[in-house]
């Protein structure tokens, strides 16, 4: 059916990435470079009294020392978003309140890093410790104020308490929840915790910065939104944003972490104050503390139901921490609900409450899965747990009660990211053939009949077995919000140059955008040449987040493409005497419609195309932009299947089969598909058996290396089994969604399950160490 | 100070300090395609070869390694004469980011020298010091898997 | 980081290497794993034990003697090369990772002595021996080298001296959730046989409280009889690793899962024809 769409092929950077050959932020250097070393908040609380940094200053090497005394408090937020954002603006770029560990305290630039680092410790720093506010269901009216007098603000008409430590509040009502709670002759009342988490990007957060040759800032960041850091550090800095140039170049990883603008603001400063370059890499340490992580969230599930199973009333309240900063609050915290109750877009009472709050802890931010994997936790089990109280089988009870082609929930409209939401009508799913694929592929019945936690096989075994599933949807792109363009244009070999926004964070999209452009003029992928991510050179995109860049970017540049299509049918029915209806593009030619093979006056390539209308009459340059918003979010659907063993005596969970059956419309390219599943599923893995931070009583973190955070190697993943299950979305480029994020929300839920069925026992809290595993064994 | 190293089969002059690691030396002097992902010898984005065996270079103090030979991923095949195991890597999807690959491409390469027929266990524990976060490692597995074969002109 | 212009000797002899060391602030480098991690500002020079002649193993008579300077990597492939070695091989084989394995060396991480060591414990379990040149000449039990202090003296080991295997049974299990990771403890048990009996039972466990225990009432109880699952729950209540809670894991946890690894290792070996 499609030529380049639809097949595993090669990433364009592949060979270079592998052999070493492409760069990252910090593989850029620059003459008279400076190196960047910040001084981080050792307390989670606390105000500076005084900083005197003259000792440092006088330090040979040392060229500058930014701090509140000498950088402008402006308001901003930290958050990669479309502009007026939905995150609040309480942050400062070195601020006198540090509101965590890892905070920013002052930055100082130096010939080498080690004169850098030599000379922050030199800083004297003296500040007033305030009592730090640790527990997150403590905080919403706490006498503890994180954000006191500082003048932080809504930057669009949200709801924003800092007297009461809220950043956010999210509602949400359909129905009346309270009269068929009451009513329903089952309910559900269950509260869950989900942790903090690290994205471990294995590219630490980098930034460089240098002044060009005519005088404007050029920023090489390791960014997933280029075109938010140019508009946010010429906020925070006061220079105009025509005066900055940001280019991404390869980033190792980002997965939301790098959705932030942190380190960029800092080296912008230095360079503009110094005109010399300035480079600022983190530790490993410092990215784990003072950038940014996933939101610890509670949830609690109130769901009233029928004894046949079917819901009446469901009620999910969500808690989120914030930690010292809102960045990306309001928009996980909503998250939450919008990627998880149009699932079960047939229940008539739905009510969704959420709060967010701020904490003296780390702050969360943008993470893969974005709220809906904390959600998924508690709503993943719920839906098990009903089931198993009304005796269904959970795969027909999904097929039954899930979104259906044709169909929309109230939930879209209802919860937006700041304002209202879209409603929107489902056009594609394959939800069900993935439910019945991850059946066949995990052997569900058989397993699920021969386990149980009274089964022979488990009944009297230390190692009990168990399997266990969840339904998934998500989201592609933010609709109505976020916008994506492209520019191609040919050159006189017939190859084109696609230039694009679009931030390929490793996901490989500089790829699949040129194999959508490569499907429209039916031309080899090769043939492209393609540009992403430099402020000064691609036309505007949001950037890599929302699980938006095949669905959203891969439109513009299908719209782009179709007009460079218009054109050369043009020049080539000029060239071939014909009128433009009789003339088609065929393997970088185009010829006479009706024309028999082989006659070669009926045909032109693409290369004398190109020549004609650059050289020889009515020259132009073949050239067209597009851009594209869309109008909705057609979700992703994924039936996930998790079959584990519990270890009774030591708690130990250990997964013994993982299947994924995933609906992302058409994949655009099948490998690097299934990559993005497998990343995710094995990152949720990692989340849901050890991923936490540990804090000291005074709100440090603890486990700050790889080695004591934990991370899988490839030792220890399980079989893991993908399936691609397709579906046409018709308003996705060759009928695409997405599918970056979704797959990290299943390993909760189908693990949790999964645990159910072995021991008949429920787990309320993630992550599933060994230890609190035996207490819910031993309870 | 400068002093002679001997870095992809060739003997160079490197700028460094008697206190550096490998990796800040190579990654000072050119060599950018060594990575540093974490600096304390946890994630295995900064192997190189040293003396045909994979060490972390972040560990590494420099000066102790003058007398040995340095390879990095670049001393196994380039971008216009990539090795086996490379063109695999990509072909394969072993690849998203490309942070971790010229480690794994370490790892790889050494497991397969040193055993040319890995079982699985044998090819996950080769790649125990090399982290991933992006492919989840079922790529880079069947890779190295692919390598092996067409190493062995079984295909 | 370690300060600027440290100064690096390479001798050429022990007697040259172990002058060096006792200049205050000049320590040994071997591999330079733990460096990097443990000494800062106070060092002043380090001395490289690449040219001290200590990369070897040899086989003699019923030892297998390991040059200090020999890495676990390299052992790790000996064992696997050889017999009589499987008991360290397979405890080393574990520890850290490939590349860390080709750069932490036997003498460097005795000296250190983490508390995650995977090399511990099958050391006192085989028996085994430092052989160390100090003040003095010595060759002293695994066991001493830490109980008595001289882990804590200036001295330059030359050698350790591992027992044969051969008429070992035994086994080796460590606490990780993951692959990589620091275990919580590390667990060897060691029966020389005659004839089907014990004669003598190493039940060793490093990461506990004091770093390292022998469970010697358990051994007593063992020794001498012929090993079933039985006599596995009369020394049960001997075995009783004591452990400092940290951030992860309660004391009484850990001690709850180290009891049951002794009884799961214990049972394992019991069940083996």
């Amino acid at each position: 059916m499609f030529k380049y769409v639809n097949k595993p092929i090669e990433k364009i950077d592949g060979l270079a990435l592998v052999t070493g050959n492409e760069k990252y932020t910090d593989d850029f250097n620059f003459d008279n470079m400076l190196y960047v070393s910040i001084m981080h908040s050792g307390f989670a609380h606390a105000v500076i009294e005084n900083l005197d940094d003259s000792p440092a200053r006088k330090t040979p090497g040392v060229a500058e020392v930014l701090s509140y005394k000498n950088v402008k408090q402006i308001l901003y937020t930290t958050a990669g978003q479309g502009f007026p954002e939905p995150s609040p603006y309480d942050t400062v770029l070195f601020g006198k309140t540090m509101r965590y560990v890892g905070d920013n305290v002052c930055a100082v630039a130096a010939e080498s890093k080690e004169i850098a680092d030599a000379a922050l410790k030199k800083i004297k720093v003296k500040y007033k410790r305030l009592k730090p506010l640790l527990d997150f269901e403590k905080a919403e009216g706490s006498k503890i104020i994180i954000h006191k007098d500082d003048d932080a603000f809504p930057k669009i008409p949200v709801y924003y308490d800092a007297s009461k430590n809220m950043p956010s509040k999210v509602e949400a009502d359909i129905g009346n929840f309270e009269e068929a709670f009451e009513n329903s002759p089952g309910k559900i009342d269950h509260t869950f915790y989900t942790p903090y988490a690290s994205h471990c990007a294995l590219e630490p957060h980098a930034s460089v910065s240098y002044i060009d040759n005519r005088g404007r800032l050029i920023i090489i960041s390791s960014t997933q939104v280029p075109f938010h850091v140019r508009r946010i550090v010429s906020h925070i800095t006061e220079i105009p944003i025509s005066k900055i140039r940001v280019i991404k170049p390869r980033i190792g990883g980002g997965f939301g972490g790098k959705q932030e603008v942190l380190l960029e603001p800092i080296v912008a400063l230095i360079t503009w104050r110094t005109k010399r370059p300035a480079k600022l890499v983190l530790n490993r340490k410092e990215v784990f503390k003072s950038t940014r992580t996933r939101h610890q969230f509670r949830t609690n599930f109130k769901v009233g139901y029928n004894n046949d199973g079917e819901i009446s009333a469901f009620h999910l309240d969500a808690l989120e921490n914030s930690g010292g900063y809102g960045s990306h609050a309001l928009t996980v915290l909503s998250n939450a609900g919008s990627k998880t109750l149009p699932l079960l877009n047939k229940i008539e009472n739905v009510r969704f409450t959420g709060k967010s709050v701020y904490t003296n802890l780390p702050c969360g931010g943008a993470y893969r899965g974005y709220g809906a994997t904390e959600a998924y936790f508690g709503f993943g089990q719920v839906i098990d747990m009903i089931c198993e109280d009304t005796k269904q089988d959970i795969l027909e009870y999904y097929k039954k009660w899930s979104i259906k082609s044709g169909e929309t929930s109230p939930i879209f409209k209802a919860l937006g990211e700041g304002k209202e939401g879209v409603a929107m009508t489902i056009t594609s799913t394959s939800l069900d053939q993935c439910i019945d694929t991850g059946a066949k592929e995990s052997d569900w019945y058989a397993k699920k009949k021969l386990y149980g936690a009274n089964s022979e096989m488990n009944k009297n075994n230390r190692y009990k077995k168990g399997i266990g599933m969840a339904a998934l949807m998500q989201g592609s792109a933010i609709p109505e919000i976020d916008m994506a363009s492209a520019y191609i244009k040919m050159n006189d070999d017939g190859s084109f140059n696609l230039n694009v926004g679009a931030t390929d964070l490793g996901t490989g999209s500089d790829t699949i955008l040129a194999q959508i452009a490569s499907e429209v003029l039916d031309t080899p992928v090769e043939k492209f040449i393609v540009t992403s991510s430099d402020t000064d050179i691609t036309p505007f995109d949001v950037g890599a987040y929302a699980s938006s860049t095949t669905y959203l970017s891969g439109k513009a540049v299908q719209k782009c493409a179709e007009k460079i299509k218009e054109q050369i049918l043009k020049v080539g029915a000029e060239i071939l005497d014909s009128k433009i209806e009789d003339v088609e593009i065929e393997d970088s030619m185009v010829k006479i419609k009706s024309s028999s093979k082989g006659s070669d006056q009926e045909k032109i390539s693409f290369e004398d195309i190109c020549r004609y209308a650059f050289y020889q009459n009515n020259q132009f340059q073949i050239q067209a932009t597009a851009s594209h918003v869309s109008p909705k979010s057609p979700p992703p659907f994924a039936a996930h299947f998790a079959e584990i063993e519990v270890d009774t005596l030591t708690g130990f969970i250990k997964v013994l089969n993982y299947t994924a059956a995933v609906d992302c419309g058409t994949p655009i390219n099948t490998t690097l598909a299934e990559g993005q599943a497998e990343g995710a599923i094995v990152n949720g893995l990692a989340y849901a058996l050890f991923e936490d931070y540990y804090f000291t009583p005074h709100g440090k973190m603890l486990n700050d290396t790889f080695g004591k955070y934990g991370m899988f190697t490839a030792y220890d993943i399980p079989p893991i089994t993908v399936k691609l299950i397709e579906s046409y979305e018709e308003s996705g480029p060759f009928g695409a969604k997405s599918i970056s994020e979704i797959n990290i929300n299943g390993a909760l839920p189908a693990i949790a399950n999964a645990f159910y069925n072995a021991t008949g026992k429920r787990l309320f809290k993630a992550p599933f160490t060994p230890e609190y595993v035996l207490k819910i064994l031993n309870d | 100070m400068r002093l002679n190293f001997n870095i992809n089969s060739e003997t160079k002059e490197l700028e460094l300090k008697t206190n550096e690691t490998l990796l800040d030396v190579l990654r000072n002097n050119g060599y950018t395609e060594v990575k540093c992902g974490c600096n304390e010898g946890e994630c295995g984005a900064c192997l190189v070869l040293l003396d045909d065996k994979p060490v972390n270079s972040c560990q590494v103090l420099a000066m102790s390694v003058r007398k040995k030979e340095v390879k990095t991923v670049k001393g196994i095949g380039t971008l216009f004469s990539p090795h086996i195991i490379q063109r695999t890597f990509a072909q394969a999807g072993a690849d998203q980011c490309g942070f971790c690959s010229p480690g794994m491409v370490i790892a790889s390469y050494n497991l397969l020298r040193e055993n040319p027929n890995p079982t699985y266990e044998e090819i996950v524990e080769g790649l125990d010091g090399n982290l991933c976060r992006c492919t989840g490692y079922v790529k880079i597995i069947e890779a190295v898997e692919e390598s092996a074969e067409l190493i062995n002109g079984k295909k | 980081m370690l300060p600027n212009e440290i100064q690096w000797y390479f001798p050429s002899n022990i007697k040259e290497a172990l002058k060096l060391i006792k200049q205050p602030g000049v320590i040994l480098h071997a591999g330079g794993t733990r460096i990097l991690k443990t000494q800062t500002k106070s060092v002043k020079g380090l001395v490289d034990i690449g040219g001290l002649d200590l990369n070897y193993i040899h086989e003699k008579g019923k030892s297998f003697h390991i040059g200090s300077a020999v890495s676990f990597g390299e052992i790790v492939k000996f064992s696997r090369e050889t017999d009589n070695l499987k008991m360290l091989g397979t405890a080393l084989s574990s520890a850290a990772s490939t590349p860390l394995r080709n750069r932490i060396t036997i003498g460097g991480s005795l000296k250190d002595f983490p508390l995650w060591s995977n090399l511990y414990a099958p050391l006192i379990a085989l028996d085994a021996k430092v052989n160390i040149i100090g003040s003095k000449k010595n060759i002293i039990p695994i066991e001493d080298y830490v109980a008595s202090g001289t882990i804590k003296t200036k001295h330059i080991i030359k050698e350790i001296i591992v027992p044969s295997d051969k008429d070992l049974i035994w086994g080796v299990k460590r606490f990780t959730l993951i692959r990589f990771e620091y275990p919580l403890f590390n667990i060897a048990v060691s029966f020389k046989m005659k004839n089907e009996i014990i004669e003598d039972a190493r039940l060793v466990i490093t990461g506990v409280r004091g770093r390292f225990k022998r469970f010697k009432r358990a051994e007593n109880i063992l020794n001498g009889q012929k090993l079933n699952k039985g006599l596995i729950g009369k020394c049960e209540k001997f075995i009783t690793p004591k452990f400092i809670a940290d951030y992860k894991y309660s004391a009484g946890y850990k001690e709850n899962v180290a009891k049951i690894y002794f009884k799961d290792l214990l049972s394992e070996i019991a069940g083996r024809k």
